[in-house]
């Protein structure tokens, strides 16, 4: 994505802040075809999933205004409200209850300079690809299936046939792992 | 839960990849998302998490939403009236001063262009079309561009009892086609492009068939019953 790019959704995402719907219908053009693959990753349905798209940019309306202030990049900011929209869905299908994501630490102000640059931004996309490749088949699949699929630790272990709490240490430490990767 | 093997500050990073990852349940969610709101450090290493994975999501191809979905978030927002919800002859008040009239004006002007243009020879700006054509469904499909616009016309035939036919723009780089939508049932479609689906001659747009409402997994699961190259106007 380019700097221009990002700065054009910035400037979208200010513009539905204040209630301009011109700006609003831009920002659906622009995004909804990514949004929608994200809410259809996680709940693999389509009617499901265009209806929680629905609700992802109808929160977009709502909570514009405190876009500003939380220090995530715009598409960042699009992914995470509609990956957690699809989880909730997703988690509500089933019968055991399992909490869904918050969209919470999106809009505790941040103290942080503004989203990052596209340059930054690019290069960590990069370095994630790459760090996954390090990481190991099944590590990047798990965490590629948590973070796209809305797959659970219990999931997980039900998956590879493990004790919960192994599978926890076990995708926690990949996790850093790949922290540390990526901003090495 | 706590890692006896992690420091403090790695388990910080991993309760914060969890927080973003929405991998914690009962207690244990609702402590670290307390601790979002009086800790900003760490609802930093929450973000941090967001903006790192938010990159997974690179993988995934585009899928364009049928447009009733846009039309569903408008209504629900009170944007829009559902079509034929209002009576016309209504009057309201706010198109009555004279910005309302030049609005008014200007809106009736975009509404035209919108709806005129595409069906004759284009005005201004670069026009393509594809015929898409499939042999044993008697199907043919037209489809055109004009600048932003994609409009898709069902001109004879149509998707088997219990199916569904599935639009794809394909990009001669070999990356994954996009899907477009679902071609609706005897109706014709129309949508503006999104950002970084540029029509060219080297596009070719496809039909696939799929299980109704669509494929299920966002890439074409069906056979593909046509395809075509955009061809410039």
């Amino acid at each position: 994505m380019t700097q221009a790019r990002l700065t054009e959704l910035e400037q979208l995402i200010s513009r539905v802040a204040i209630g301009d719907r011109t700006a609003f219908d831009a920002l659906y053009d622009a995004t909804s075809a990514k949004l929608h693959a994200v809410c259809l990753s996680v709940l693999k349905d389509r009617p499901e999933a265009e209806e929680t798209l629905q609700e992802v940019y109808i929160r977009v309306w709502q909570s514009a205004a405190r876009y500003a202030s939380n220090g995530l990049s715009p598409m960042t900011w699009l992914i995470t409200i509609a990956r957690n929209r699809a989880i909730d869905r997703l988690r509500s299908r089933s019968a055991r209850p399992a909490t869904a994501p918050e969209d919470a630490a999106a809009t505790v102000p941040s103290s942080e300079p503004s989203p990052e640059t596209a340059t930054i931004l690019a290069q960590e996309r990069r370095m994630l690809h790459e760090c996954l490749a390090q990481l190991g088949g099944p590590q990047a699949g798990a965490v590629r299936a948590v973070y796209l699929e809305g797959v659970t630790y219990a999931d997980l272990a039900a998956r590879e046939g493990m004790p919960i709490n192994t599978v926890r240490s076990w995708l926690r430490r990949s996790l850093l792992r790949l922290k540390d990767c990526v901003t090495q | 839960m706590t890692d006896n093997a992690l420091t403090p500050h790695e388990e910080d990073e991993a309760l914060a990849a969890e927080v973003a990852l929405g991998l914690l349940d009962g207690a244990e969610a609702q402590d670290a998302v307390a601790r979002l709101s009086q800790d900003p450090q760490f609802a930093q290493l929450v973000r941090d998490w967001q903006e790192r994975l938010a990159g997974l999501a690179d993988d995934l191809t585009p899928v364009m939403a049928p447009a009733r979905a846009r039309q569903g978030i408008r209504e629900r927002l009170g944007h829009a009236q559902a079509p034929l919800a209002r009576d016309p002859n209504e009057r309201s008040s706010w198109w009555r001063g004279p910005w309302g009239a030049l609005l008014g004006t200007l809106a009736v002007a975009a509404t035209v262009a919108v709806l005129w243009l595409p069906g004759q020879q284009p005005v201004t700006g670069p026009g393509y079309q594809a015929e898409l054509v499939a042999q044993d469904m008697a199907l043919r499909v037209a489809a055109q561009v004009y600048g932003r616009q994609m409009q898709f016309l069902m001109q004879s035939g149509g998707a088997a009892e219990g199916r569904d036919l599935e639009i794809w723009w394909i990009e001669p780089d070999g990356t994954p086609p996009i899907s477009m939508g679902v071609l609706p049932r005897g109706g014709d479609m129309r949508m503006t492009l999104p950002d970084g689906m540029e029509p060219s001659d080297r596009i070719r747009i496809a039909l696939s068939d799929e299980p109704a409402g669509g494929s299920p997994t966002g890439q074409a699961t069906g056979p593909v019953v046509a395809i075509a190259e955009l061809t410039r106007l």
